[in-house]
Parts: C-alpha cells; structure tokens; sequence
C-alpha cells in the first residue's frame, strides 16, 4: 500500500531533516523551506498532513493558513503546528485546519510521530 | 536596547538552537551510528553558533570598559578565516559564497574579533536568506579613506522599515517580531554595535532580488606587510 505524503514546511534545514526522519517510517514527506514552494505544488500532491512552522522565510506560517483555507480543495487537510512561538489555544486557530499545536522544547520524536500517526489516519478514513 | 525588550529578544534568538540541540539530542539512536554522528555534528555546530552570538552579547556589554582595542588589521585575512568557517555550511545547504577583492589598502583599523563577527553575520545572514541553489558574494573594495565590505544576497528583500533605519543612521535595537521573517535582527544590532565603536558604519541596499549589507571601516595608514 502507498504510503500516505506528508509536508514538512520548516525553514530550519536541521530541524527539517529531523522531522522528516521522524516520520519517514510512517509516510512519504516533503520538504519545503518556504510557504510558497509548498502552495505551489500541494494542488498536484493533495497531502494528507502538513506540519508547518509559523516563522518561516518569506510568507509566514499565518499566511500559508489563510492561504490554505481559502481553496475548496486544500481546506480540508489537517494542520500540525510546530513552534516555539507561544501562540495560545488550538481552539482560535481549528477554522484555519488547525488539529494539534506542539512545541518544539517540550516535544518529543515520539510524540510527533504518534500525533501525525494519529490524524494520518483520521483523514484517511474520512476520505 | 531597552532592558526589558533587550532580554526577550536575546532569549527567543537563543530558544531556537536551545530547541534543536535538544531534538537532535533526542534524535539519537545509538544502534544506528549514523545518527550518533548526524546529531553530534549538528549539535557542535548549533552550539558554536549560539555561543558566538553570547560571546558577542557579552562584549557589548562591555564595550565601553576600554577593554578592545583598535589596531591595523587585514580585511583579506579576515575574510578568509570566515569563509572558510562557513564554506561547509554553505555547501551543506547547496549554496556558495563567492569573494571579490578590488581593495588596494589592506588594512583597516579595527578590532579583528568584532570585525570577523560583523563579517561571519552578513554571511550566515546571507546564507539563510538566499534562494535555493543562489550564490552569495562578499566583495571587498576601496571607499574613499575607506574599505567597504559588502555581503549581497538573493532572496527575500530587507523590510523598507529596516532599510530606513540602517539608511539614517543604526539600529539601535533589535525588534521584538521578525525583521526578515525567522529573525530578530539581533545579528544586525551586534553588527551596527561593533562597527559604530570601530568608527565605521553599516548599511544596507535593497535590490528586487535580495539585500546588500555594508560596513565600511576607515583605511589603517601603517604600510601593509600582506
């Protein structure tokens, strides 16, 4: 069976590299250092998760939401933020496809892979 | 640097390698060798990085103890001490940095700690804001009674709100939310710190492809042995 695809959308290259071997067990990712790379091509690729960081080169985290949630067709796909910004409540940011906040000092590789695991599978089985 | 403000930006500049150093610590599997050594490598070069950046903070601190001197020293050989620093971060991120020397004087008077550190900012700055797969340039060429050193980038332009403040005069403290996104432009605040004490200045161009940041540093009179 194909492996689900994964956006990893992180401009830090090492912290990039580090998602993605996080997660490279579990689905096929890509990686983008910038939003407008990921808006270019996430048409085509249709992924069934983004993990994003909020400040990112160029356009930042809120713009790719607000950029996201506008399309019928990408609106849909659940977001992972991943930060050490403090940005409050998952709550205020769930209408942008927000699912989970995790912060980058507290997480762990374990706890990022159970959370992507875990809506990976509730898009698929929504789907 | 209000005091307040000063120190919430210096601690969000060091939360981001406090953060990865420890992803990368957790990273680590120690039945896999390669990720050992991925991770000790990065967590070195993460910490060396942040670590200049304190060592900088500090001197500022300090600047008006009389405890730096002023003395001829070698643009080239300066230059060349931080390219080759940074040659491996650049080639790991698919980039190069190109060198230009036009100068005819050699020397400039200078702090060569500071010097290096304003040179090291432009280029790391350069680094992470290029495009993928451009080439930044550092170019050293004569100014009048001064030597310009200039670091040209191509990517996303310097914020309009920066640039003035660079074109008038400095900047007197970093902000508190992004300058470039990703950046509390707490490299600049170091860089226009240590070049207003070396008698220099620092500036900034915007091009529609990306950036250029300047020091000039007046010419040192002593004849140059290099």
């Amino acid at each position: 069976m194909k492996k689900p695809l994964i956006y990893v959308i992180e401009d830090d290259r090492d912290m990039s590299e580090l998602l993605t071997n996080y997660l490279k067990r579990i689905a096929e990712v890509k990686k983008f250092y910038n939003a407008i790379s990921a808006v270019n091509n996430i048409d085509e690729d249709n992924p069934s998760l983004i993990l994003l960081d909020i400040l990112l080169d160029g356009p930042d985290g809120f713009t790719f939401l607000n950029e996201i949630m506008s399309y019928q067709k990408t609106a849909k796909i659940p977001i992972i933020l991943i930060t050490s910004l403090e940005i409050g409540a998952k709550e205020d940011l769930i209408d942008y496809g927000v699912v989970e906040i995790l912060n980058k000092e507290s997480t762990t590789p374990d706890e990022i892979r159970e959370v992507t695991e875990k809506w990976i599978d509730r898009n698929v089985k929504n789907n | 640097m209000t005091e307040v403000n000063g120190v919430f930006v210096v601690a969000h500049e060091l939360k981001s390698p406090l953060a990865l150093m420890r992803q990368l610590a957790l990273s680590i599997d120690l039945e896999d060798e390669k990720s050992v050594v991925f991770a000790k490598d990065k967590i070195v070069s993460t910490a060396e990085r942040a670590m200049r950046q304190v060592n900088d903070l500090t001197k500022i601190a300090r600047l008006e103890d009389g405890l730096f001197e002023l003395e001829p020293v070698s643009v080239r050989g300066v230059c060349d001490d931080v390219t080759r620093e940074l040659r491996y971060l650049y080639r790991e991120n698919h980039k190069t940095l190109k060198e230009k020397y036009t100068n005819r004087s050699k020397l400039v008077v200078a702090n060569r700690e500071m010097l290096y550190s304003v040179i090291y900012n432009f280029c790391l700055n350069a680094l992470r804001y290029s495009d993928e797969e451009t080439r930044s340039e550092l170019i050293v060429k004569d100014s009048g009674d001064k030597i310009e050193i200039r670091v040209r980038d191509f990517g996303p332009a310097l914020p309009v709100k920066i640039w003035k403040e660079l074109k008038y005069g400095w900047i007197s403290e970093p902000t508190s939310i992004a300058m470039r996104p990703g950046s509390s432009g707490l490299g600049l605040y170091i860089a226009s710190k240590f070049a207003r004490f070396m008698n220099g200045d620092v500036s900034a161009i915007r091009h529609r492809d990306g950036t250029s940041f300047i020091l000039k540093l007046p010419v040192s009179k002593q004849a140059s042995l290099f």
